[in-house]
């Protein structure tokens, strides 16, 4: 049974990067066809971007910021998305926000990737000491609350903090599942008989990591990265909502904590309310099912049809 | 009453997929009497499993019986419902899968499998019961009633498959369908498995159906054979009738596929050819004293003995095949990985052409590396999925230096391909999912001969390629040796192919040596008791052969290990291969 799935999911592989462009296209659809998580996901994501991107082209976006519009109106001409009490439009808030939140999660998400991989395979694949170290401080890290320590650094940082330091405050501890999982990958693919089959070719080790391990580990890496990136943002729109992030930039986060600071509930300004969670529920949505979608791919035995 | 237990009537197994139609069993017609054995016998691919599952119900999406019947006891297993087919299993047909051995559940204890067998079959049992029924069905395969508090991983892999035999008979089925039971073990384990399931079904009086591919072990164990290709039946009969007089040319291919040690093995086609002749002031490969200790992880105290300490002597004048021959456990791949440098001895020293593996220096070891090569036991894990298969061949020829650039390695590639039979305009530019075992382990061998080591480790290389592809594969080895000048160590639990390529033998057993010497002396000859019971499990393809003289397996086991250790020194008269063992 895994035989088989292995060998489905290299054939896969193989048809997407030889063939013809058209016969490529053809067999990535009939994939994601199969694949409906990581189908409905990705379509998900593309509206968000297909939205910030187009947002920016077709809305002035300089009307995101305080004193542009008049306050606190409904959905109206002009302002298809209605106001804050700022003078804010929430169309180009939108826009910019979702830009805004996806680039601290992305630079977040893929510093902690990064690192990630990095410490896993000098644990995984070297072992010996380097590899009881990582353990142990991945460990103990591992048990140190996230949020607390986010809380400390970016109240610390706060008024100076931008989108893009907060993004390398979260990146701060956002290593440290990447390590734990990918090292633990490492860990199997390091026996696997191929691996060996480099070593006695004369690969040397950062070699065989390089061009005989990480194409493999593709898949996996990328999974990981969608759940990484996903984790970033839940903590900087959790970090934002407590108030911690920056103030001058209009961020999905810091839309919600402005929403709750001015009373949107109690003064019934619902379109401020359902807008950045409805932008948001997207994005996690979206994630989340290229996350799982992905896993399937990468991990052949959770695979149910091909 | 009808005589026939199952007759199955012109059945075809159909895959339709979006794309195109399989016919994975076509017009299949066969017959099986009460309380018999029939063999069902054919490559990978030939529809062998695919015709028990159609009898099972068993078929996955999206397989189907599209025509034809398949009459058990008076009813069409073919034309059942899911439900239907669910009562008749186990109950009455009982499937042992291909590894059944690994699919028992790790996290409960094999008491509560026996218990879960008994529940979902709608079997009301008291703890007693279950205790007493439990006993009688260890007692039934040979295992003592400690097992049942055990968890899989605490047993052996001959102890999982007796388990799984246990589950298999404890209903009492009329028919027991097993799918290559011992496929992964060696040949004593094999043999153990297979009186176990014999003794098993003769007490319930029920028939059984073996497949595989292997003849030898067909001979041994069944009463009739049907022979499978390509989905179709192309021979049925006694056994005996299959053996001495084959009708299909497919049947005799099968057979002759199979090499026997009375056989005498082909003669070195040239044989210290000049060119492979060498000047050496040092042997090839020496061990002094080496031995192999691993060490219980912290905490847990104790230490698993892999390779009690041996010299070894593998001259250098001459090219030779030395095979190890063991059981699984008997440090076989401890030894191959000591030479291959992916372990350090635990005492002693691996000296390579006089110089001390250990003490190399980096760009020594690099130099080791070449001239020590590898051949792995399964082609398909050996290349790298990502890449094509050139790339296994090209990436030695790039890091040792030999041809730097694509224009200088492709003609050695080609040659080496040619060389082992194999097209390389068809081969090379195809990913490993995409060739046949054979083609794979062939493609391994030919990566070895462009490299040209001095030695070359082959680590079961064909334990995992059907029977009939074994002798190409073994001759396309032999040849390193005659043609390139290349030692080998061969290292394999299938004492006929041993006995077939190799200049001299070693037999190990718990790390030791037990005996060592030419082929012919020590596997025809054998002086070891153990060495008498791993010659004895061989199966013959000969039904008139009886398997082991009926010895009882266990008992031979257990003399061996009171045996005490007897030191064995074995030289031959050049010189070119020595070994003993250390105190």
């Amino acid at each position: 049974m895994s035989e088989d799935a292995m060998t489905k999911s290299a054939e896969l592989s193989y048809a997407m990067r030889t063939g013809a462009l058209g016969r490529r296209l053809r067999l990535g659809w009939y994939y994601l066809i199969a694949n409906p998580n990581l189908l409905i996901g990705m379509v998900l994501l593309l509206v968000l971007v297909a939205f910030s991107l187009g947002g920016q082209i077709f809305w002035d976006t300089r009307l995101a910021y305080p004193l542009s519009a008049p306050v606190a109106q409904p959905p109206m001409p002009g302002h298809p998305f209605g106001t804050d009490t700022a003078g804010r439009d929430l169309l180009a808030v939108m826009i910019l926000g979702t830009v805004l939140t996806m680039k601290v999660g992305l630079i977040a998400g893929a510093i902690g990737v990064a690192i990630g991989t990095l410490l896993a395979f000098a644990a995984g694949f070297y072992g010996g000491w380097v590899d009881r170290i990582v353990r142990t401080v991945v460990d103990i890290v591992l048990t140190v609350p996230g949020l607390l320590v986010l809380i400390i650094l970016a109240s610390t940082l706060q008024g100076i903090i931008s989108s893009t330091s907060m993004a390398l405050v979260i990146a701060a501890l956002a290593w440290r599942e990447p390590t734990r999982q990918i090292r633990s990958q490492v860990l199997v693919m390091r026996e696997a008989e191929y691996v060996k089959m480099a070593r006695m070719s004369g690969s040397r080790g950062w070699q065989i990591i390089l061009f005989d391990m990480i194409p493999n580990l593709l898949p996996y890496l990328g999974a990981t990265l969608v759940a990484a990136v996903a984790g970033a943002v839940l903590a900087s729109v959790g970090l934002e909502a407590l108030g911690l992030g920056p103030r001058q930039e209009p961020t999905l986060g810091m839309t919600v904590y402005w929403m709750m600071t001015e009373s949107a509930f109690v003064r019934g300004l619902w379109w401020w309310i359902i807008e950045p969670l409805i932008v948001l529920i997207i994005l996690f949505v979206g994630m989340y099912l290229v996350s799982i979608g992905l896993d399937e791919f990468a991990n052949p035995r959770l695979r149910k049809r091909t | 009453m009808s005589e026939k237990l199952l007759q199955l009537n012109g059945l075809c197994v159909r895959y339709s997929t979006r794309v195109m139609e399989v016919d994975a069993a076509k017009d299949v017609t066969f017959a099986v009497d009460r309380c018999a054995t029939v063999g069902l016998v054919g490559e990978s691919g030939s529809g062998k499993t695919t015709t028990a599952l159609a009898l099972m119900g068993m078929l996955r999406e999206p397989g189907r019986v599209v025509s034809g019947s398949a009459v058990f006891d008076g009813v069409d297993l073919a034309s059942l419902s899911p439900e239907a087919h669910a009562a008749f299993r186990l109950r009455r047909i009982a499937y042992v899968p291909q590894g059944a051995m690994n699919s028992l559940n790790p996290v409960i204890r094999v008491r509560s499998s026996l218990a879960h067998v008994f529940k979902e079959h709608g079997v009301r049992l008291t703890t007693r019961e279950l205790d007493q029924r439990a006993a009688e069905l260890m007692d039934r395969v040979g295992l003592g009633t400690d097992v049942l508090q055990r968890f899989p991983h605490e047993l052996s892999g001959g102890m999982k498959q007796r388990v799984c035999i246990a589950i298999a008979t404890a209903l009492g089925p009329d028919l027991i369908i097993a799918d290559e039971p011992t496929s992964a073990l060696d040949v004593v384990t094999q043999r153990q498995i297979m009186e176990t399931l014999q003794r098993a079904r003769a007490e319930l009086k029920s028939s059984m159906i073996l497949i595989g591919h292997d003849m030898g072990l067909m001979a041994q164990s069944v009463e009739s054979v049907v022979v499978m290709q390509a989905g179709q039946v192309v021979e049925q009969g006694p056994v005996r009738q299959i053996f001495a007089a084959p009708r299909a040319a497919y049947t005799k291919e099968l057979i002759g596929a199979v090499p026997r040690l009375d056989e005498d093995p082909p003669a070195r086609t040239s044989s210290a050819s000049p060119a492979a002749r060498r000047v050496a002031d040092h042997p090839l490969l020496e061990f002094k004293g080496v031995s192999k200790v691993y060490q219980a992880p912290y905490g847990q105290g104790g230490e698993v003995v892999a390779l009690k300490p041996i010299d070894l002597v593998l001259g250098g004048k001459d090219p030779q095949i030395i095979s190890i021959v063991g059981q699984s456990g008997s440090g076989k791949t401890t030894l191959a990985s000591l030479v291959l440098g992916f372990s350090k001895p635990s005492s002693g020293d691996i000296l390579f052409d006089g110089v001390s593996t250990s003490r190399m220096s980096e760009a020594q070891l690099r130099e080791y590396r070449r001239h020590v090569q590898a051949v792995f036991q399964d082609p398909y894990s050996t290349f790298n999925p990502f890449y094509r298969v050139d790339r296994t061949l090209r990436l030695p020829l790039k890091n040792f230096g030999i041809a730097r650039t694509q224009v200088d390695a492709q003609p050695l590639m080609e040659e080496a391909c040619a060389k082992v039979g194999l097209n390389p305009g068809e081969i090379l530019d195809r990913f490993a999912h995409q060739l046949s075992g054979g083609q794979r382990q062939r493609l391994m061998v030919a990566r070895a001969l462009m490299l040209r080591p001095r030695l070359l480790v082959a680590d079961e290389p064909v334990s995992m390629v059907d029977a009939s592809l074994r002798v190409s594969i073994l001759d396309a080895i032999r040849s390193l040796r005659d043609e390139h000048g290349i030692s080998i160590i061969y290292i394999t639990h299938d004492l006929v192919t041993a006995h077939r390529v190799s200049d001299h033998v070693i037999v190990l057993h718990k790390g030791d040596v037990v005996e060592a010497g030419k082929p012919a002396q020590v596997l025809r000859h054998p002086s070891h008791p153990y060495t008498k019971l791993l010659v004895g499990s061989v199966p013959w393809p000969d039904p008139d052969i009886t398997w082991g003289d009926g010895a009882d397996v266990g008992e031979l086991t257990r003399e061996i290990a009171a045996l005490p250790r007897r030191p064995v020194r074995t030289r031959s008269e050049d010189g070119e291969f020595m070994v003993e063992t250390c105190a």
